[in-house]
């Protein structure tokens, strides 16, 4: 619920942020649709799709933006979260058990003291990169926090389609997930300043993804004894 | 067992619980279980009650009893340190109703590196077992454990230290992750005793650190014969020749997917090493288990254990005991919302080398089993659980009685849980 709640928050500070752009007349809002497909041209789902804009219209969250990155069934949910920089994460432990959330990538690395439930201020991520989450307690639980310089971004549906609107199109649009085989450079493509109009993008993998990480099973029992 | 080594462990951790019973809610974990049984059984008398059977019940037992009990605390003494006390009640006559069967300190240092440490020091399960993931080493899957990992629960256990190291290599996408564990232990002098002497098992019995597990009569442990020093059962956990024991393993983990195990296992005994009724065995074992997630949700676990063990002086090239052994095991588990089927099928074998008359320990079986659950609630799950065990043993003949049998258990199980567990 509260993922939902602050995703809602998250989308509706992007239209506000469109609204006032429409309305500031400072820049007209351009339509963006990303397609997403793997090498034997499948749509793929649940990949991170953003904005890379240049340097001079890379904006961070205003003050106050939240996101939450929970944990339910020993697993980070969602198992990759994607904010603007500037954004304070919430990390509620929904477990009985105590989780001992940590990251060393750099430059967002943290580390939270042991707890249950809702025990801790948000943290505020302020540099854009990927952090990659662990628990100390439970070393199997992976999630990953996709920091960017924009609100302007999305997640592929099923149909491998994602939609969102950017200020100029300036700069280029760049695709993630950690299931990506690819060279990270092939999957940036540069947005042409002199066209007019909405965009649309698509990027084919050319490698096979890696298998998903964490689907749900109730199969076997991963904890460790 | 040497309390010399393990009373300050326990003392150490009993007061830590003790503590720790008032700590804030997030420093500890406690889960407690009772399994009330209706056992239907057949077969030769339990190897509990000093008989050759194999299983933990016969039908002296038939009827309704509580099977087993157990506390499992983990108690959070800094960020980075874990207490854990295991303590189990089994009510057949091996030891005290109560007793300890793990007792340890676990470190997990926050290192800002690509290495995750782990330190374990105390007494524990080695890094093996894909099947005893539930508290207090029960499997999420059975009743009874296969027929290798009753082994463990019978004459296994780490008293020393483990230190693990494991890494996420980032060019694999970080998702696989690879370790590898190193053990020296002390304590697990007479292990090998029991599977050389009685053989293989499966049941859901686990040996506490006091626990004296009965042997069958046999011929070779009477007064005037060879191994006439022998006490009627074995104490696995005593340290006989001071002599340290080792066990590496290595791992490969991906997601929730695939799980790979690998280890070697050598317990240093001394052969020639005797001390209160128990010889020193030299235990040695190779291990091999898999835990995959096969499509349809069909979950897999298969494991195999090859090795040997020596026992007593060289005599014309060989140890007056030397048995080979092996066992394997194939699970299938399938989970529908609440309920649970699982199907199990074990392979096992004792090959006696040595020649010794009246001391032949060779067998060879396999054994089936089928089991459901139902999972009312977090605090009750209805167990219901059939084993079938058919074995060979030359030394049954020894007691008059048929060197085949075939040996099954019917188990139904009330299984109350509370607490925090994981």
């Amino acid at each position: 619920m509260k993922a939902l709640r602050a995703q809602a928050y998250t989308i509706a500070m992007a239209w506000l942020h469109g609204l006032l752009l429409l309305g500031s007349g400072i820049a007209a809002a351009t339509s963006v649709e990303v397609a997403v497909v793997d090498r034997n041209a499948e749509p793929v789902a649940g990949v991170s799709v953003f904005w890379h804009p240049p340097a001079e219209l890379r904006r961070t969250a205003a003050v106050g933006a939240t996101a939450v990155m929970d944990q339910v069934d020993t697993r980070f949910v969602p198992h990759v979260l994607m904010v603007q920089t500037g954004t304070s994460v919430e990390f509620p432990n929904s477990d009985t058990v105590a989780h001992h959330v940590y990251s060393f990538s750099h430059p967002n690395h943290f580390k939270l003291p042991i707890y249950k439930g809702n025990a801790h201020p948000p943290v505020t991520f302020s540099e854009s990169g990927i952090v990659i989450l662990g628990c100390n307690i439970h070393d199997n639980m992976l999630g990953y926090i996709l920091v960017v310089d924009t609100n302007s971004f999305a997640e592929t549906d099923e149909h491998g389609i994602a939609r969102f609107t950017i200020g100029e199109p300036e700069g280029e649009i760049a695709i993630w997930s950690p299931r990506f085989r690819d060279d990270p450079e092939l999957l940036v493509k540069p947005l042409d300043p002199a066209s007019a109009g909405d965009v649309q993008i698509g990027f084919q993998l050319s490698k096979a993804l890696r298998p998903a990480f964490d689907e749900e099973t109730k199969a076997l029992s991963w904890t460790d004894y | 067992m040497d309390r010399l080594l393990i009373l300050p462990i326990a003392v150490a951790l009993l007061a830590a619980a003790a503590s720790g019973a008032a700590a804030e809610p997030s420093r500890y974990e406690l889960e407690l279980g009772a399994d009330i049984s209706f056992i239907d059984a057949s077969g030769y008398e339990t190897w509990t009650d000093g008989g050759p059977g194999k299983l933990r019940f016969d039908d002296d037992n038939d009827g309704f009893v509580l099977s087993r009990a157990f506390a499992d605390y983990k108690l959070r003494m800094l960020d980075t340190v874990d207490a854990r006390l295991v303590a189990q009640f089994f009510d057949n006559g091996v030891g005290s109703t109560v007793d300890f069967t793990e007792a340890y300190l676990e470190w997990r240092p926050m290192t800002a590196t690509a290495n995750r440490y782990r330190v374990k020091l105390g007494a524990f399960y080695p890094h093996m077992s894909l099947e005893n993931s539930g508290p207090a080493w029960s499997s999420p899957y059975t009743i009874s454990s296969s027929v290798l990992n009753t082994w463990i629960a019978e004459e296994i256990r780490i008293f020393g230290a483990e230190v693990s190291v494991s890494r996420r290599p980032q060019f694999l996408g970080g998702a696989h992750t690879f370790s590898l564990q190193a053990s020296a232990f002390y304590n697990n002098d007479p292990a090998g005793g029991l599977l050389a002497w009685k053989g293989w098992s499966a049941h859901d019995l686990q040996s506490r650190f006091g626990d004296k597990l009965p042997l069958p009569p046999l011929p070779q442990i009477q007064p005037g014969m060879w191994f006439q020093r022998q006490a009627p059962f074995i104490e696995p956990y005593m340290e006989i020749d001071d002599v340290a024991g080792y066990y590496a393993s290595g791992e490969w983990r991906y997601g929730s997917r695939l799980l790979l195990r690998l280890m070697h296992y050598d317990n240093r005994g001394d052969t020639t090493g005797f001390a209160d009724g128990q010889y020193a065995w030299r235990t040695v074992f190779d291990h091999i288990g898999l835990q995959v997630t096969l499509p349809g949700d069909i979950g897999l676990i298969a494991q195999w254990m090859d090795g040997y063990t020596l026992m007593g002086p060289v005599i014309n090239g060989r140890n007056v005991v030397d048995a080979g052994y092996y066992s394997e095991f194939l699970l299938l588990t399938k989970a529908f919302a609440d309920h649970r089927l699982s199907l199990r099928y074990d392979r096992f074998e004792v090959s006696d080398h040595d020649g010794v008359p009246l001391d032949d320990n060779s067998e060879y079986g396999d054994a089936w089993t089928v089991a459901y659950q139902y999972e009312a609630s977090r605090f009750v799950t209805l167990a219901i659980e059939w084993l079938q065990i058919e074995s060979y043993r030359e030394a049954w003949e020894y007691f008059g009685l048929e060197e085949v049998e075939t040996e099954s258990q019917f188990q139904m199980s009330l299984r109350l849980r509370f607490g925090s567990g994981p």
